[in-house]
């Protein structure tokens, strides 16, 4: 298949790396509004052609995808032009600025029978992918909390270019940082919510201020709590807790289990099942059993060459290829995105 | 004659601003992203109190801004670079932040560009060992094999001979080696590499082209102000110690290292194993060396700072001055 590529930032890097390993596609154009953009991408990676101009691209390349790697004030323009092209259409996140830009680009494909997928990729992860053959065996039983957490490094490479550049495009998001970063948190348990949904948060910026009106106006610290029938969710973004946080739990009526996207385990929850202190003694030895168990799984994958820091988005593309191809259903449901965004919209307005 | 610097506020150019007041420079416009570092402006203020010195901030990835602060510049010295982050965030502000910068100036008629280069841009792959790296050694034509940082300023020198050629005015490279000094880092690449708690020595002993960042500074200040146009200059320091010497002295005056000197053939075997693997494995690790990097970076070469000298230049510090001077500052760091 023919892919392109527009938005030529870091995270298209990704996107271009990534698609190679796959095996899916050919990357033939990428297209940025800055030329010397488009320029160091194509020249990196050796793609043949560059152009500033997505209109101009899409009728002279007439690529069979198109990844779309800018800004989100931009994906909704950029994304109706590619699909009005007859492109199936690879959005980075977040998806759009709001619920309604969302509904607009997912009716829009719809109509045009295309694919419109996400890069949602953290559920793809090795324990993500365990997870979903839980639920899938219905070995959680009924789920009754969720409890995610992400943090974000202010000092981190991208941490700095937001903190030291008041035009950077993340103080122009209604929820700024946790615009952001909200998608990855939330993909991940939209998939046990429905649309009724109550919702709580608050956000305050814990850093000193710098001195800048713009860069101090972002809030670094959000909690959030939202209630679906007889399912709650609780929520942390922080960009002050360290190590830095990318966790999930799972607790169901049967069992319960704790995901660190970083180390990449899934473990389940000690159960106490003998008495007294003599029973206290055997869950930390169940638990090492549990974390050799991922070790093992990890080592494995590594040796198979699965093991890419961006694996989950490799596993999520041959997802989306196939979906553009008919040979498998949609990865991320239409109505997981709009609830993801439907969801960052109500966070937004409660802070 | 007013001068104006971009990355004031950096580990060279806060160096650069006091050496150009320094050598004569009495009209000094400084350019910084956000803020300049507390106290340097007054610093300067006060040592050069006959100077006017201004400080500007601006975005240079934002063009719209630039063209007010080159208003009645002669001179841009232009120290700002990408010296961190993805490969491109650091393309993006050394190479595009650069075109603002030349198509500013050359639109507001400045008459003389310097730009702060570096050693990745020579074309060191095809020297053999103990060759001289010199003032006229080729620069690489792309640039992108010398990975994000060598292919950013390789790219950078090229716009700048574009502009040159559109606008006409004139230009002096420098293209300093290691820039050491209190206030920035410990080890070089091209010494060795921090490995899960080992230090793998890597540079052995290859000479280490350092450049004091006073010394630096001063070389950027004199060629800024008395080069002929159309100069470039490697800017090395006297008296140069090899990799395992700075190493050495390194571990007895900063830190205690576990080091594991790698042999080259041992290097050599590494650097092209580590490029197959990264191919095989799709990307799983990265190739972090490869067997043209290593050739490009780790060929023991001479080097030579003539083109300076010729000038007037000399380096005020001496190397084991600095390097003193650079351990003490390095020991008193948290680690």
């Amino acid at each position: 298949m023919r892919v392109a590529i527009v938005g030529c930032g870091k995270i298209a890097d990704g996107h271009v790396e990534q698609l190679r390993a796959t095996g899916r596609g050919e990357v033939v154009a990428v297209c940025d509004r800055e030329p010397l953009m488009a320029e160091q991408l194509a020249v990196r990676f050796g793609i043949p052609r560059q152009y500033t101009d997505l209109a101009r691209m899409l009728a002279e390349v007439k690529p069979d995808v198109v990844h779309i790697a800018t800004p989100p004030d931009s994906h909704l323009v950029l994304g109706r032009l590619c699909l009005d092209a007859g492109c199936h259409v690879f959005m980075e996140k977040p998806f759009a600025l709001t619920e309604a830009q969302s509904r607009e680009l997912l009716d829009h494909a719809a109509r045009l029978n295309l694919q419109l997928g996400v890069n949602y990729l953290y559920n793809y992860e090795p324990p993500g992918l365990e997870l979903e053959q839980l639920l899938a065996s219905h070995a959680l039983g009924e789920i009754v909390h969720l409890d995610t957490s992400y943090g974000y490094n202010l000092a981190g490479d991208y941490g700095l270019a937001v903190m030291s550049d008041p035009g950077h495009w993340v103080h122009r998001l209604p929820g700024k940082l946790f615009h952001n970063v909200l998608d990855h948190v939330l993909a991940k348990v939209v998939p046990f919510l429905d649309d009724e949904l109550e919702v709580q948060a608050l956000a305050f910026r814990r850093r000193d201020p710098i001195g800048s009106d713009i860069v101090d106006a972002m809030p670094d610290e959000l909690r959030f709590m939202l209630r679906s029938g007889q399912v709650t969710v609780s929520g942390t973004v922080t960009a002050h807790a360290r190590p830095v946080p990318h966790q999930l739990k799972v607790l169901g009526t049967l069992d319960s289990v704790e995901l660190d996207y970083t180390a990449r385990t899934l473990v389940h929850s000690a159960r106490w099942a003998q008495p007294s202190a003599l029973g206290r003694l055997f869950p930390a030895w169940v638990q090492a059993r549990q974390y050799r168990r991922n070790a093992r799984r990890n080592l494995r994958l590594f040796r198979r060459h699965e093991y890419h820091y961006f694996q989950c988005m490799r596993v999520l593309l041959n997802r989306f290829y196939d979906a553009v191809q008919g040979k498998g259903p949609a990865p991320i449901p239409p109505e997981q995105i709009l609830r993801v965004t439907r969801i960052i919209d109500r966070i937004v307005a409660a802070l | 004659m007013k001068v104006l610097l971009t990355g004031s506020a950096g580990f060279l150019g806060r160096r650069i601003a006091r050496s150009l007041l320094q050598q004569g420079v009495t009209d000094l416009r400084l350019l910084v992203r956000s803020q300049p570092p507390a106290g340097l402006v007054a610093e300067l203020q006060r040592d050069f109190p006959a100077a006017g010195i201004e400080v500007v901030s601006a975005n240079l990835l934002l063009a719209g801004s630039l063209p007010a602060l080159l208003q009645g510049v002669d001179t841009v010295v232009h120290a700002a670079a990408g010296m961190k982050g993805a490969a491109a965030d650091m393309f993006a502000n050394t190479v595009v932040a650069s075109r603002n910068v030349f198509a500013a100036a050359g639109a507001a008629g400045v008459r003389r560009v310097v730009l702060i280069s570096s050693f990745s841009v020579y074309r060191t792959f095809e020297l053999r060992r103990g060759a001289l790296l010199a003032d006229d050694t080729a620069l690489e034509p792309v640039g992108a094999d010398k990975g994000p940082y060598g292919y950013a300023k390789t790219r950078q020198e090229h716009l700048l001979a574009e502009y040159r050629r559109q606008f006409g005015f004139e230009t002096v490279v420098l293209r300093p080696g290691v820039i050491y000094g209190p206030g920035g880092g410990a080890l070089s690449p091209r010494v060795g590499l921090k490995v899960m708690g080992w230090f793998v020595s890597l540079g052995g002993g290859a000479l280490l082209p350092l450049t004091y960042v006073e010394n630096c500074a001063d070389a950027v200040a004199l060629a800024a102000l008395r080069a002929p146009d159309g100069a470039s200059f490697s800017v090395v320091d006297d008296d140069l110690p090899t990799c395992r010497a700075y190493l050495r002295a390194y571990r007895r005056s900063v830190q205690r290292l576990r080091v594991i000197p790698l042999p080259r053939f041992a290097f050599r075997l590494a650097a092209a194993w580590m490029l197959r693997y990264h191919r095989r494995s799709k990307g799983q690790l990265p190739a972090v060396f490869t067997p043209f990097t290593l050739r490009s970076m780790f060929t023991p070469l001479r080097y030579t700072n003539q083109g300076l000298k010729a000038l007037g230049w000399r380096p005020a510090v001496a190397t084991a001055e600095g390097m003193k001077r650079t351990f003490a500052w390095l020991r008193q760091q948290p680690r």
